[in-house]
C-alpha cells in the first residue's frame, strides 16, 4: 500500500490505536489554536488554556509516559510565545518543586531503614486484638504518621503489617475477603485523612503554600496550616473508622492468634540498631526545621536539608534514592506549577475564575456558596481523576483568583484534594493497596462516596465555624 | 523455537497451559509463561516498587506471583513437568527485575530448564507485542476473549504465530482442521498443521473452500502438497471439500472438537482493522482452539 510494507502499516495501526488520545490532544489544541480568543481572555491567556487542557488530556488518559507531558508542557509554553525560554526555566523549579522531591527522597531513604516492623508492633500494642480496633487503629496511626511523613512512605509501610496479620489469621493473601478490605482501606484513607494535617502532609499543600506566597497572597507557616486543618484530620478519623467498618464489616471480630504471631515475628528483630535511632533523630530534626526554621529558608530546603543527613550519615545510597525516587513526578509538578504560573500572569486563570462565577452564580444565587462548590466539590471530584497535587497545581490558580479570603479557599482547596477517596488513581496509597490484587476499583466507591460527603459536610462545619475563631 | 504462553488467571488458564505445554513437549521448545497484571499509574510506580521491595523482607509475594506458581503446580501435577523438590537450587523464591515492569521469578525448588516464569504488568497487547519483538518467540498462546478488537488487536500486532485457546479439554478426542487455500501462509500452517498433529498424536482434515464450487488451480497444487507432506509424516488425513463462505464452513465444520490452523490473512492491515479478516471471523465466532500461523 502507497510503497510500505505491511509491517510498517500495521506497526503505524499499532502505534495511532495506542496514543488516540495523544493524537485527540494535538487535534483539539490546532482546533482551538485557530479559534478567535473569548472575550476578556488575552491572546496568551487562551495559548495557555490549551496548553492546560492538553496537560489534561494526557495525564488522565496516560496515553505518552508523564516526563513527556511535563516537558511538553515547558516546550509549548515557549513554542506558543507564552513565555520565554528563561521564563519557563526560573518557574520551573521552586521551593514547592524542592520540597516535593525532597519528600520523595526522605521516603526512600525513610523506607528502607526497616522501621516498618517496629511500626508493626507500635501499631498492634496500641490497638489490641480486636478487629474493630485494629482497623480503627490503622487509621489513626496512618493518619497521624502520614500528616508528617508523606502518605506514599506510610502507605507503603503499613501495608505489608495489615498483609502479616491477614495472613496471620489464615486466610489467603491473595483472595478478598471483607476483612482484607477492612484494612486496606483503613490504610488508604488513613493516609488521605493525614495528608491535609502538615504542609510536609503533601506535595499538594506545598504547591498551594507556594501559590499564595508566589502570588503575594499570604505566607502561612507549618504551625498556622497545622491550626486549620488537624481538628478536622482529628473530626475525620472516627466518621472514617465507622463507614469502613459498617461497609466493610468482617466476620472475624478478634484476631488474637493473628496479632500473637505477628508479636513473636517482629520480636525476632531485637532492638533498635543505632542506624534506626538516628534515622529517626534525622528525621525528628527535619521536622523541627518544618517547624522553627521553614518560615526563612523555605520546606523544600528543610526536606533536602534531611535528604542531606541521610547521605551524609551514609544511612541510604544514593543508587537508592535514585532508582526508588519517582522523577517523573518531580518533572511533572514542577511543569505543571509552572503552567499554573502562567495561567495566573497570563490572567487566564481569572478568566475561568470569572466565567464559573458567573454560570455557577445562576445556579447558587450567593457568590460565597459558588467559590465553596468549587474549591471544595470540584477539586474533591477532579483529584479522584487526576491525582492529587496535580489538582491543585492546576486548580490553584483559579481558586485564588475567585475573591475571597485567599487563606481560606487556599487551604480548602488543598483539603478537598484529600478527597481521594473514589478511584484508584485518586492518590499513591489507594494505588498501593489495589496492586495487592485484593481490592477491586469497584470497592472504592462503596465506602468512598460515604466517606466524600461526609468530608465534605464536615469541612463546612469547621470553615464556618472554627476557621473565623482562628482567623 | 520459543513458545510464549500467556496466562490471567487460574480459573480460564488451565485449558491454555494444557495446550501450550502439549505442543512445548513436542517441538522441545523452550517455554515461557507469563502473567500480564494491571497497568500501574505512572504516578504511584515506585511507590509500587517501594512497597514491592517490602513485602519481600515480610516474605509476602508479589501480586502476580501466586498465579505463576500456581501454573507451576498445575504442570506438575498433570505431569508436563518433573518436580526436583530434592533438589532446591533456590531456597528461596527469587525476582528479578529486568525492566520496570518485567519482573523474571524463580520458585523454590523449581529449576526446570527451558521454562521460565516472567511478570509484567501494562496494557496486555503492548506487553506482549514488547514480550515478543523482544525476546523473539516464535508462538505465542493466549486463552480466548470475548471481546472482538482484543482479538484482532493479538493477531494484529503480536508478531509470532498465535494460538488463541477459546476451550480445550484434555480428554476429548480432538483432531485438526488445516485450512487449505493459495496463499503464501499456507505452507507454513501444514508445517504446523504436521507437529500439531504428532504432538497430539491426531489425525488431520484438510479443509478447502471454494466460493462458487470452482476450485482455482493454485488451490489444487496447494492441496496436493499438503496431503504429500502429510502422508510423509504418515499422519491419517481426510480432505474436505467445501462450497460457500470460508468462515461458516470452518466453523461448522469444526464443531467443538477441532484444533483449527490457518495462515494468516494477507489482506492489508488496514482493511484488517476496518472489516475484520478469515482468522478474525474464524476466532469469534469458534469454541475451538484457533492457531493463526504467520
Amino acid at each position: 500500500m502507497l510503497g510500505f510494507s505491511t509491517k510498517t502499516v500495521s506497526n503505524v495501526l499499532f502505534w495511532v490505536t495506542r496514543k488516540k488520545w495523544l493524537i485527540l490532544a494535538f487535534l483539539l489544541s490546532l482546533s482551538f489554536f485557530y479559534f478567535p480568543s473569548p472575550d476578556g481572555l488575552s491572546y496568551a491567556g487562551h495559548r495557555t488554556l490549551i496548553i492546560v487542557l492538553v496537560t489534561l488530556i494526557l495525564i488522565i488518559s496516560e496515553s505518552i509516559p508523564l516526563p513527556a507531558v511535563a516537558i511538553l508542557i515547558l516546550i509549548m509554553q515557549v513554542i506558543l510565545g507564552i513565555a520565554s525560554a528563561d521564563e519557563v526555566a526560573s518557574s520551573f523549579m521552586s521551593d514547592a518543586v524542592f520540597f516535593i522531591m525532597g519528600s520523595l527522597m526522605l521516603a526512600v531513604a525513610i523506607v528502607s531503614q526497616g522501621l516498618d516492623k517496629r511500626l508493626a508492633l507500635i501499631v498492634i500494642n496500641f490497638t489490641g486484638n480486636k478487629t474493630w480496633r485494629i482497623s480503627s487503629g490503622f487509621i489513626f496511626i496512618s493518619a497521624i504518621l502520614s500528616s508528617f511523613i508523606g502518605e506514599h512512605t506510610v502507605g507503603a509501610m503499613m501495608l505489608p503489617v495489615a498483609l502479616a496479620l491477614i495472613r496471620n489469621t489464615g486466610l489467603s493473601t491473595k483472595k478478598a475477603t471483607n476483612l482484607s478490605t477492612l484494612l486496606l482501606f483503613s490504610i488508604a484513607y488513613g493516609c488521605s485523612i493525614g495528608s491535609i494535617g502538615t504542609p510536609s502532609g503533601g506535595g499538594r499543600n506545598v504547591i498551594m503554600i507556594g501559590y499564595l506566597a508566589e502570588f503575594g497572597m499570604a505566607h502561612i507557616s507549618y504551625l498556622d496550616w497545622m491550626k486549620y486543618t488537624y481538628p478536622l484530620l482529628l473530626l475525620e478519623i472516627p466518621f472514617a473508622a465507622l463507614i469502613l467498618w459498617h461497609t466493610f464489616t468482617p466476620t472475624q471480630k478478634l484476631m488474637d492468634s493473628a496479632v500473637r504471631k505477628l508479636k513473636v515475628k517482629v520480636a525476632k528483630n531485637g532492638k533498635l540498631t543505632s542506624d534506626q535511632i538516628l534515622a529517626i533523630i534525622i528525621f525528628f530534626i527535619t521536622f523541627l526545621g518544618w517547624v522553627f526554621l521553614s518560615p526563612y529558608i523555605g520546606l523544600g530546603i528543610v526536606a533536602l536539608c534531611g535528604v542531606f543527613l541521610y547521605l551524609s550519615f551514609g544511612l541510604i545510597d544514593w543508587q537508592q534514592i535514585n532508582k526508588n525516587t519517582n522523577w517523573a513526578v518531580i518533572l511533572l509538578f514542577g511543569a505543571a506549577i509552572s503552567l499554573g504560573i502562567q495561567m495566573k500572569e497570563t490572567g487566564a486563570a481569572l478568566w475561568i475564575a470569572d466565567q464559573t462565577l458567573y454560570y455557577l452564580q445562576i445556579v447558587f444565587k450567593d457568590l460565597s456558596v459558588v467559590r465553596w462548590f468549587t474549591s471544595v466539590v470540584i477539586t474533591g471530584l477532579l483529584t479522584n481523576l487526576l491525582s492529587n497535587a496535580a489538582t491543585v497545581a492546576v486548580l490553584g490558580p483559579i481558586v485564588l483568583d475567585m475573591g475571597g479570603d485567599p487563606i481560606t479557599i487556599g487551604i480548602m482547596t488543598s483539603i478537598a484534594s484529600a478527597f481521594s477517596y473514589l478511584t484508584v488513581v485518586a492518590s499513591p496509597t489507594c494505588m498501593i493497596i489495589h496492586s495487592t490484587g485484593l481490592i477491586n476499583s469497584s470497592d472504592y466507591l462503596k465506602a468512598g462516596w460515604k466517606l466524600f460527603v461526609v468530608s465534605i459536610l464536615l469541612l463546612l462545619l469547621v470553615s464556618k465555624f472554627y476557621w473565623p475563631m482562628i482567623s | 523455537m520459543k513458545i510464549l504462553i500467556a496466562i490471567s488467571s487460574k480459573e480460564y488458564s488451565g485449558p491454555t497451559l494444557d495446550v501450550g505445554m502439549n505442543i512445548a513437549r513436542a517441538l522441545n521448545a523452550s517455554t515461557t509463561i507469563l502473567d500480564v497484571g494491571e497497568k500501574i499509574n505512572e504516578m504511584s510506580t515506585k511507590d509500587i516498587s517501594i512497597t514491592n521491595e517490602l513485602m519481600d523482607t515480610w516474605n509476602i509475594d508479589r501480586p502476580g506471583i501466586e498465579v505463576l506458581e500456581w501454573a507451576y503446580h498445575y504442570l506438575v501435577k498433570n505431569s508436563f513437568i518433573d518436580d526436583d523438590s530434592e533438589e532446591e537450587v533456590f531456597k528461596n523464591k527469587i525476582v528479578k527485575e529486568s525492566t520496570s515492569n518485567r519482573t523474571e521469578v524463580f520458585l523454590k525448588g523449581a529449576s526446570i530448564e527451558k521454562l521460565s516464569l516472567i511478570l509484567r504488568n501494562g496494557d496486555i497487547v503492548t506487553e506482549l507485542r514488547d514480550e515478543v519483538r523482544t525476546y523473539d518467540y516464535g508462538l505465542t498462546i493466549i486463552g480466548g476473549s470475548s471481546k472482538r478488537s482484543l482479538a484482532h488487536d493479538f493477531i494484529q500486532y503480536i508478531e509470532s504465530s498465535i494460538l488463541i485457546v477459546n476451550s480445550f479439554n484434555l480428554d476429548k478426542n480432538y483432531r485438526i482442521l488445516l485450512a487449505v487455500d493459495d496463499s503464501p501462509g499456507t505452507a507454513n500452517a501444514v508445517k504446523y498443521g504436521i507437529r500439531v498433529a504428532q504432538a497430539f498424536k491426531i489425525k488431520v482434515d484438510l479443509i478447502n473452500i471454494s466460493k462458487d464450487g470452482h476450485l482455482k488451480e493454485g488451490y489444487n497444487n496447494a492441496i496436493n502438497r499438503a496431503k504429500k507432506m502429510l502422508r510423509r509424516c504418515s499422519i491419517d488425513t481426510e480432505v474436505l471439500l467445501k462450497i460457500g463462505d470460508p468462515v461458516e464452513n470452518i466453523i461448522n465444520t469444526a464443531g467443538d472438537d477441532h484444533i483449527i490452523i490457518m495462515g494468516a490473512s494477507t489482506q492489508s492491515p488496514l482493511a484488517k482493522f476496518f472489516v475484520g479478516s478469515k482468522p478474525l471471523g474464524v476466532i469469534e465466532k469458534s469454541t475451538c482452539p484457533v492457531l493463526i500461523v504467520k
